[in-house]
């Protein structure tokens, strides 16, 4: 904070990469004018950790754990995608059980994502009272995870060719339970986020966002759903156990944060709903189908819907037992250019509000890009060549 | 001759040093926060801080560095909390603290008070502004801002009671009002009392000025160490003053300890449901809230009673 | 519209205990599946080195101290684990299981997350540091 001040109207706000609204690092740079922003940009990759080349150097059962932990909220939907990417790739039927699972254990992940994120949500708007609350109700979804995998966080429930627990009716009583607590206070914060009018001040009317901006700018899950785009992966292209158990859209017509509120609410009464259906009709069989430790070489990709939106993986095999190339796209990555395009024009108040409506998860949607540029741009470095560029650069900063 | 003086100020030096201003009043101010806090949890279903953490909170502070900025004027950077808190002390002699009478008292005190009292604000804005960290000049702004439009409201429906009880002292206002609800002839005026109230102190929905997701700490973000903890101690001293001031004039009076901390803590109950229930306002939103319907309120409350005196009279 | 919908929340909280409980004076039992501590059961591996090869955070080394004979010990770092139970399943043997009641394992102390599983005296000689003939590990 040592620069000038400047005090005609390009005053510009850093927010991050350290900043209390952010939980993870990354960096806006706003420019307002009085409290009305009136520019935006933001730069990303203080938290890049290298994972895609990582999983390069470990067999194809070592990455389903390295993959899960590109996101500690929606850990099982990575490690799900990343499963259908390779049993693709090697052939291998997983049996219905196993899918079935799969599917129940990604509905209570989104379950404990969209509670926690409502939580984040009001922190955000200076609601703390609704934040503490529904935190302590995602303790139930947590608890249940628990109960069913062993862990409350990155639950490993995936193995290649299918799962690796069963479920027993024990379990699913608690689950039933569990859920029917669940509902009932999900049916009240529904009406807090829809007709709490303090609550209203903050999110009604904020971020507008029209269905074509939504679809021009690419957003993809509840942020594209609430501005009426019908864009839910597990609908348009079904995997796994979505087949046999169909989810429905859920659709909001204003696109301001009020919708994306209801959206996600609502989006929880479709997870229970497949819950129980599951619940009720666990098709019976094995829970693995034995995978070979070679895959066979080939490119796949696949697409799931993780809490935040559509999750795409491209796999490639060279035939041995490690991958050649694992490409990852998160979906906040798609979500990001929405942000500096709604927050102008809006108060400075409203920029970590918008910021926090589309859901944002820093760390995994950090990750290399690397240009094709004609002019002899290297696009592969050596280790040595990195080193030198780190050395080389910090001379010239410094002479 | 020398001694005389001093046996003479005595009690005075007492009254500022030790009680009820002074020391007493900084500890009845941690005191007050930790009941904010805990009853603030308590609500939430969470456990809250134990007894003794805002004391530690403090001595912690008062035991770190303090960090002078580069780009500040370091005599009003040292110099602005410690205006604030001596505000906040001052008013204290003038304000019926555990239900004793006022350590001084004369015409117009209640002016004073209350302009004691926006002191610690006014200091807070200068020390936000004095810095050149972007958060702290948002921060100070928005102090500034808010203390414009609560203020005219709060002193209006402190002056109610004054009007009634025909003074402008506070002794002579609590001696009126003691044992007349006042809260009962003048509902309105209460209700802009507390709700300025939790303006003044910035807490939540008024948070805006230091609302930790968009500018961090506002306006003291760049105060740490003894700085801080003088604006933190402040803050508990203000917290007091204002109840002790709503509970006396529009609750019966506090003519004893015991009444004192009945109708103060149940005022503060209030005060921290209001907190949990309601979303902060941004600066704006604020601002418009009071000059639409806090101003208007009191000045309707206003209107009634001197209708109400002029028929009665 | 409505303000303070929240109150009834509130209100109930006011003279209810909080949600929060004090972890190490009043702790919940834990599930059956939970992940604990891992156990080694040396009766019917083979020596295959599954384990030590799926393991994604490389806590498992598998000394092979003679093949023929079944002489295994089995090291295990408890703070590398990411308690995903791979190991349990890839074992084929069913030598592998995760306990659901040692989940506290922090320690002050180093030596508490080197583990080694096996017969006593291969695990003395090895903790002795005493060379072993044809020491194979898995990793
Ligand atoms: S549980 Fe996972 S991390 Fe732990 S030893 Fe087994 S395979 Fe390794
Ligand atoms: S996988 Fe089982 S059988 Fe194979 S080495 Fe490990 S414990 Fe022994």
């Amino acid at each position: 904070m040592m620069e000038k001040k400047i005090m005609d109207e390009t005053f510009t706000v850093p927010i991050g990469p350290q900043h209390p609204a952010l939980k993870e690092p990354s960096h806006f740079r706003i420019t307002v004018d009085g409290e009305i922003v009136t520019n935006a940009v933001v730069r990303l990759g203080y938290a890049h950790r290298g994972i895609e080349k990582a999983v390069e150097g470990r067999n194809w059962i070592q990455n389903l754990y390295m993959l899960e932990r590109i996101c500690g909220i929606c850990s099982h939907i990575h490690a799900t995608a990343y499963c259908l990417g390779v049993e693709q790739l090697a052939g291998v039927e997983v049996p219905p059980r196993a899918q079935a699972i799969r599917v129940l254990t990604a509905e209570l992940e989104r379950i404990h994502s969209h509670f926690l994120w409502v939580g984040v949500a009001a922190h955000e708007a200076g609601f703390d009272t609704l934040f503490m609350y529904i935190w302590r109700d995602r303790e139930t979804v947590m608890d249940l995870l628990e109960t069913l995998s062993g862990n409350r966080v990155n639950y490993s429930v995936n193995i290649l060719g299918g799962v690796k627990f069963d479920i027993n009716e024990e379990q699913a009583d608690a689950i039933r339970k569990g859920l029917d607590y669940l509902e009932e206070r999900t049916n009240h914060y529904l009406d807090v986020v829809s007709n709490d009018a303090m609550f209203l001040q903050r999110t009604s009317g904020i971020g507008v966002m029209t269905r074509n901006q939504a679809e021009v700018l690419g957003t993809v899950g509840p942020t594209a759903r609430a501005s009426n785009v019908a864009r839910d992966v597990r609908v348009e292209a079904p995997y796994g156990a979505y087949f046999d158990y169909p989810a429905n859209i859920v659709l909001e017509e204003r696109g301001d944060l009020t919708a994306r509120f209801v959206v996600r609410i609502k989006e929880l009464f479709e997870s229970y709903r497949l819950i129980r259906l599951i619940l009720d009709t666990l098709p019976s069989g094995d829970l693995e189908t034995r995978m070979p430790r070679r895959i066979k070489e080939g490119e796949t990709v696949c697409r799931v819907e993780a809490p935040r939106g559509e999750l795409f993986y491209f796999i490639k095999s060279n035939g041995t037992d490690m991958p050649e190339r694992i490409k990852i796209r998160t979906p906040t990555i798609c979500n990001m250019t929405s942000v500096v395009k709604l927050v102008i024009g809006h108060q400075l108040a409203d920029v970590p509000m918008i910021l926090v409506g589309i859901d944002p998860c820093f760390s995994c949607n950090d990750r290399m890009v690397i240009l094709d540029r004609s002019d002899g741009y290297k696009q592969q470095w050596t280790w040595e060549a990195l080193r030198q560029h780190g050395i080389d650069y910090y001379h010239e900063q410094h002479s | 001759m020398g001694s005389t003086t001093i046996m003479n100020n005595i009690p005075n030096l007492v009254a500022l040093l030790i009680f009820p201003a002074g020391l007493f009043l900084l500890l009845c101010g941690l005191f007050y926060e930790w009941a904010d806090r805990k009853l603030l949890a308590q609500l939430q279903n969470r456990i809250g801080p134990r007894w003794f953490q805002p004391l530690a909170d403090i001595i912690k502070l008062l035991a770190k560095e303090e960090v002078i900025p580069d780009g500040v004027n370091p005599t009003l950077f040292i110099g602005l909390p410690i205006i604030a808190l001596a505000g906040g002390l001052t008013a204290a002699l003038y304000v019926p603290i555990v239900g004793l009478l006022p350590s001084y008292g004369l015409p117009g005190d209640l002016i004073i008070t209350i302009y004691l009292l926006s002191l610690l604000t006014l200091c807070l804005g200068l020390a936000g502004s004095n810095t050149l960290d972007r958060f702290s000049l948002v921060g100070a702004t928005r102090t500034l801002t808010q203390l414009f439009s609560y203020e005219a409201p709060f002193m209006l429906a402190l002056l109610g009671p004054a009007f009634v009880a025909r003074s402008w002292q506070i002794s002579v206002i609590t001696t009126f009002t003691n044992n007349r609800w006042l809260i009962l002839s003048q509902p309105l005026g209460f209700l802009v009392a507390v709700i300025a109230l939790m303006g003044k102190l910035e807490l939540p929905p008024f948070d805006a000025p230091e609302a930790e997701t968009e500018i961090v700490a506002g306006a003291l973000t760049e105060y740490s160490g003894r700085g801080l903890a003088l604006f933190r101690l402040g803050k508990g001293v203000a917290l007091v003053i204002g109840l002790t001031l709503i509970a006396s004039f529009y609750l019966g009076g506090v003519t004893n300890p015991f009444l004192f901390f009945v109708k103060t803590l149940t005022l503060l109950l209030v005060v921290v449901a209001l907190q949990a229930l309601l979303t902060r306002l941004r600066i704006d939103q604020t601002v418009g809230l009071w000059w639409r319907y806090g101003t208007l309120l009191v000045l309707a409350q206003w209107l009634v009673t001197i209708v109400w005196h002029g028929v009665a009279t | 519209m409505k303000i303070g919908i929240m109150i009834s929340d509130i209100s109930n909280s006011l003279f209810r205990r909080p949600i929060t409980e004090l972890y190490p004076f009043e702790r919940r039992e834990t599930p059956e599946s939970l992940r604990g501590m891992l156990h080694w059961n040396s009766e019917n591996c083979t020596g295959c080195g599954l384990c030590a090869k799926d393991c994604p955070a490389n806590a498992i080394d598998l000394i092979v101290l003679d093949k023929k004979a079944k002489r295994f010990v089995l090291s295990y770092h408890p703070d590398r684990c990411t308690f995903c139970a791979q190991c349990v399943h890839s074992c084929r043997q069913g030598c592998l299981e995760m306990s659901n009641e040692e989940w506290e394992l922090a320690s002050l102390d180093k030596d508490q997350f080197h583990v080694l599983y096996g017969v006593k005296e291969d695990v003395e000689n090895i903790l002795a540091g005493s060379p072993l003939p044809d020491v194979d590990r898995i990793e």
